[in-house]
């Protein structure tokens, strides 16, 4: 579509036209004490797309709210906003509410997280388009064609979308609809904050491509605030990353990636799991961002930056360019950081061969064994309904067979909704399942005697997972009370205050005090994963365990569950929706990766066989989806999928599940479904028709908008 | 809280002591149940005056099982006394030359027990139905889901009144129960729709997947939970007692047994204290006497959220003794 490429050369070049000019920016609470952004001064040029990045509390939804003018109370805005926009400079803080609200979407549009809580559901999204219309006074008849156009670009069906309750649409279709409403207006600006963060990779790869095209057709300038640096990577123009709320480093995207001066941006690149670079080289940061009560003096991020020095504990150091006026950083020590602290982002391809990735074979009887597993939902109806006609059955799990040995590491990947996590709770039966068989140790799943003890969960959301009513130590005395009923308090509390010294958790003693919202993210997690160890599992369920703690620390929980894994002799079952997640955990665990699509298996095998060498077309698009670090991917290809959108789980594809999608899928596919079977010459298996070469799949013809690709 | 580093388990080994340790169990007991929540408790502007209120109750309760006032009967003082005109009757005397405030401390007694009935009576039930069918789901909730369903459907009034009428109810505790029969049926779905949410918390699975029985479950991860919603209806439960009873005496409906405010009310009003300002001490009296109790539980249930609510009450322990030995991160701002 377009053929601009971000961060080139000739953009460098070009003089730059700053749209909005931030100088001197504060937002204080508590009568001017406490800093939630502190002298943020960025000018965003037009029509670029600038990346802001930084870890959850840093800082950067408030300098989006600020931007606007849109600070929630108590909080104080101070410092000077300018906007050229097409009618001159306007100084945001001088304008009224009422020419506040009418710039608000007409010149400046905001995104926010969750589409689903931005929209009303219980009106269609036509009327939300037309409200929208209504209240900036334009003209509902063109701004409604304007907003099919839209609609359109979003690979969305207009009328479809438009007439339907927002509970109608999946999330990734809601979060397009909302770009499309922000963008009905056609304003120059578009806020992005955290757009894509409760969406899948897929979905995320896709509409950024889809942002990137939109962002050049109608001369756009995007400021996409997320805490995720390598998928803004990819389609930024200049790059800021934002630390315990100031601006430590801005830049252009090739300079930030290749490049970067602060200590915390080179520390963040090495610690965001990613699929291209060495597993050694990946470490996490020590520590937290701090609150906003205690900032630290002088450089802020001193207390957790490894070139340190006297100098920066006594003085901030200014946002200063280091090369160029283009590229400023906020760091005494630029030359030193760049020395002593090594990226490893650009050296595409480093699988090192040297880790053998597969684990040698236990002799001995597998400890799950799932044979054709089936898990249906019957969708529940009222009385009408349900005496007549059958109940819809969305089959999560649709035949799936898997063993796991003693201590062996699987990691289901896929997409949300595609059964992953029924189908992991089904293993250690917190699900019912409908159909096939489950055996632990050799005997079924249910009249095994020590099988719930032995098969326990780490959840997603730590602060969902511990009992706020509880301190630590009763939350951790309660699987001691299981293992070892005669225990003590005081041994029970000496085994816990061990436990947690082990895990990093010191001083224990007065950690097991706590109530678990004193506790942060990160620690939050450790407790999840002690409660579970502490039951002497032989199987542990880690169901996104990672997704909700803050990029910086996942490194930290995953090398966790792995030293764990060795000490408490356990199996885990590793959930994940993130290929380089995936990928870390299971190459040092030496683990296979278990791709799931609708409910079924499509490909398993190891991560590097997976990312070298994938079998399965699925694979490779959730390949593509996995944002990379490097300087030769840019946010402009299209995606590999002939559909953006899942289908309905409650009315599967015939055939192939994937043949919906799938970019190589021919007449076979449609009507029947290939089985998962071993690869003829590598590890693992794939459920693919591609994968025998004398099938029938190879003289049928390609359907609509599949590639020939023989290869 | 010094108590563990005498004796040094690691998490890995294998030995455990078979002594359980009673006295550190009952210390810890008292520290975690009564003194901390106490201070915490007391912390609060709103549970000092619910609690002066009800202590106010309790003592005029006290004073009539000791005998230290008067008891009500008729010409032990001049009639039609208005109130603080003559010290030894301050409330004032009635028409037949009854002490007033003798007639309000003989019946606080009777309200008491009553309130207490009615309050235990329908939050029990209520609890006890909304956690089991909200936790259980299945067959066993729609069974109870039905019986709260028919109860709901009951008008309350006249079931009262005819229950009253034909099981003439004389001990305080029966007629509590009575005037809340079926009060736990719409609490009870409104539990249950709480328990049904909390129930689909990880941390619930979690205790599923160690194999906790379902008993402890609900007790130690759902009801705290549910604590301060349950404390607020107990009072709601409560205050409805004393209107509906101190209503039905009013109404005559109940059966006069000895002297309790809502007879006293329907005296005065018979009396036509209504209708001119001779007897309006009469009339004002027990309505004072009604009100003032329902605010002081009012009050005190609200205080009392704060002792189930871990947020406050980390902070408040933090203040008033020095828990805290590392400055805390996390509990601050949002």
């Amino acid at each position: 579509m377009s053929s601009h490429s971000p961060g080139s050369q000739e953009h460098d070049n070009r003089q730059p036209d700053p749209i909005l000019e931030i100088t001197d920016t504060n937002v204080t609470y508590t009568d001017g004490e406490s800093y939630v952004l502190e002298d943020a001064s960025v000018s965003i040029h037009r029509d670029e797309i600038l990346g802001i990045v930084g870890e959850s509390g840093s800082g950067k939804s408030m300098f989006a709210s600020a931007i606007l003018d849109a600070v929630p109370d108590p909080g104080v805005l101070t410092g000077q906003l300018r906007y050229n926009g097409p009618d001159g400079t306007v100084d945001i803080l001088g304008l009224s509410d009422e020419q506040l609200r009418a710039f608000r979407w007409e010149e400046i549009a905001m995104v926010f997280q969750g589409a689903m809580h931005s929209f009303n559901p219980t009106m269609k999204i036509k009327t939300h388009f037309t409200e929208t219309l209504q209240s900036h006074d334009r003209s509902v008849s063109e701004g409604m064609s304007f907003a099919r156009e839209l609609l359109e670009s979003l690979y969305l069906e207009p009328e479809r979308v438009l007439n339907a309750y927002p509970h109608e649409l999946s999330g990734g279709m809601q979060q397009r609809a909302l770009i499309a409403l922000s963008m009905v207006l056609n304003p120059e600006v578009l806020i992005m904050d955290e757009p894509t963060a409760a969406l899948d990779l897929l979905m995320q790869r896709s509409i950024l491509s889809l942002l990137h095209d939109l962002q050049a057709e109608y001369d756009l300038t995007i400021v996409f605030i997320t805490h995720d640096l390598p998928l803004v990577a990819g389609i930024a123009d200049r790059m800021a990353i934002i630390y315990a709320f100031e601006f430590v480093e801005i830049g252009p995207r090739d300079a930030i990636i290749s490049n970067a001066a602060h200590p915390y941006t080179r520390a963040l690149l090495q610690a965001t799991p990613n699929i291209n670079s060495p597993l050694e080289a990946m470490e996490s940061i020590e520590g937290q961002g701090p609150a906003p009560a205690n900032v630290p003096s002088g450089c802020r991020f001193h207390p957790r930056c490894p070139v340190a020095t006297e100098e920066c504990e006594s003085v901030d150091p200014a946002l200063e360019g280091a090369e160029s006026n283009r590229h400023r950083v906020a760091c005494h020590h630029v030359e030193r950081a760049r020395e002593e602290l090594t990226v490893s982002t650009d050296e595409a391809g480093a699988f090192s061969a040297t880790e053998s990735t597969t684990r040698p074979s236990t002799d001995g009887e597998p400890l799950l064994e799932l044979s054709d597993l089936e898990v249906h939902f019957e969708s529940s109806q009222g009385l009408p309904e349900g005496l007549i006609g059958d109940p819809d059955v969305v089959r999560a799990v649709d035949g799936v067979s898997l063993s796991i040995e003693p201590q062996d590491l699987v990691c289901l990947l896929g997409e949300s909704g595609c059964g992953k996590t029924t189908l992991g709770k089904a293993m250690i039966g917190l699900q019912e399942p409908t159909g096939g068989s489950i055996t632990f140790r050799g005997d079924p799943l249910d009249e095994h005697d020590d099988a719930r003890a032995a098969l326990q969960i780490i959840h997603q959301d730590p602060s969902s997972a511990l009992n706020p009513n509880r301190r630590i130590v009763d939350i951790l005395s309660e699987p001691l009370l299981h293992t070892h009923p005669n225990a003590s308090i005081a041994e029970r509390r000496s085994r816990i205050t061990s436990l947690l010294e082990r895990i990093g958790m010191t001083p224990a003693d007065a950690y097991i005090e706590r109530y678990p919202h004193q506790l942060s993210g990160g620690e939050q997690q450790r407790v999840v994963l002690s409660r579970a160890l502490l039951m002497d599992p032989d199987a542990v369920l880690a169901d996104e365990a990672i997704s909700a703690v803050d990029v910086s620390l996942r490194i930290e929980i995953m090398d966790l569950l792995l030293e764990l894994q060795a000490e408490f002799e356990t199996s885990y079952l590793f959930i994940s929706h993130d290929l380089s997640n995936a990928r870390y955990i299971t190459e040092h665990a030496g683990g296979r990766i278990a791709v799931m699509y609708l409910g079924e298996i499509v490909e398993i095998g190891t991560a590097q066989r997976l990312l070298t060498d994938p079998r399965h077309p699925y694979t490779e698009v959730l390949r593509w989806a996995t944002p990379a670090l490097g300087l030769d991917t840019d946010g402009d290809d299209e995606p590999p999928v002939r559909e953006i959108d899942v289908p309905d789980p409650i009315n599967p594809p015939s055939g192939c599940r994937f043949h919906t999608r799938c970019p190589v899928a021919r007449e076979t596919c449609v009507d029947t479904s290939p089985e998962l079977r071993d690869c003829a010459d590598v590890d693992g298996a794939v459920a693919c028709f591609r994968s025998d070469p004398d099938h029938q799949y190879w003289e049928s013809e390609p359907l609509d908008g599949a590639s020939e690709r023989p290869e | 809280m010094q108590m563990s580093t005498d004796t040094d388990v690691n998490w890995q080994s294998e030995r455990t002591d078979e002594a359980i340790d009673w006295r550190d169990r009952l210390h810890e007991g008292f520290v975690l149940r009564i003194y901390e929540p106490a201070i915490i408790a007391w912390s609060d502007r709103r549970t000092q005056t619910g609690l002066l209120i009800v202590l106010v109750y309790l003592s005029m309760a006290l004073v009539d099982l000791l005998g230290l006032w008067r008891d009500a009967s008729t010409s032990q003082a001049p009639r039609m006394l208005g109130a603080f005109q003559n010290w030894s009757y301050p409330l004032g005397t009635t028409q037949s030359g009854v002490d007033v405030l003798a007639l309000i401390i003989d019946s606080t007694p009777f309200i008491l027990q009553m309130v207490l009935a009615g309050g235990v009576w329908a939050t029990g039930v209520a609890v006890i139905a909304g956690t089991i069918s909200g936790y259980k789901g299945g067959l066993t909730d729609s069974v109870i889901t039905a019986i709260s369903d028919f109860f709901m459907s009951i008008p309350g009034l006249p079931l009262v009144i005819v229950l009253g009428i034909t099981l003439e109810p004389e001990s305080p505790l029966v007629l509590g129960v009575i005037l809340t029969i079926n009060y736990w049926a719409g609490l009870g779905r409104s539990i249950r729709s709480q328990v049904l949410s909390i129930r689909n918390e990880s941390y619930v699975e979690a205790a599923r997947a160690m194999g906790t029985s379902t008993v402890r479950i609900i007790r130690k991860d759902i009801l705290p939970n549910l604590m301060p919603y349950v404390l607020v209806n107990f009072v709601f439960a409560a205050r409805y007692t004393i209107f509906a009873a101190v209503a039905l005496y009013f109404l005559g409906v109940l059966p006069y047994t000895g002297q309790n405010w809502g007879i006293t009310l329907n005296y005065a009003y018979n009396q036509g204290a209504l209708f001119g300002l001779e007897a309006i001490h009469w009339l004002l009296a027990p309505i004072i006497a009604i009100v003032g109790l329902a605010c002081g539980l009012i009050l005190l249930s609200q205080g009392m959220d704060r002792i189930f609510n871990p947020r406050v009450r980390t902070r408040l322990t933090g203040e008033s003794e020095s828990v805290e030995s590392t400055p805390d991160h996390t509990t601050e701002v949002r």
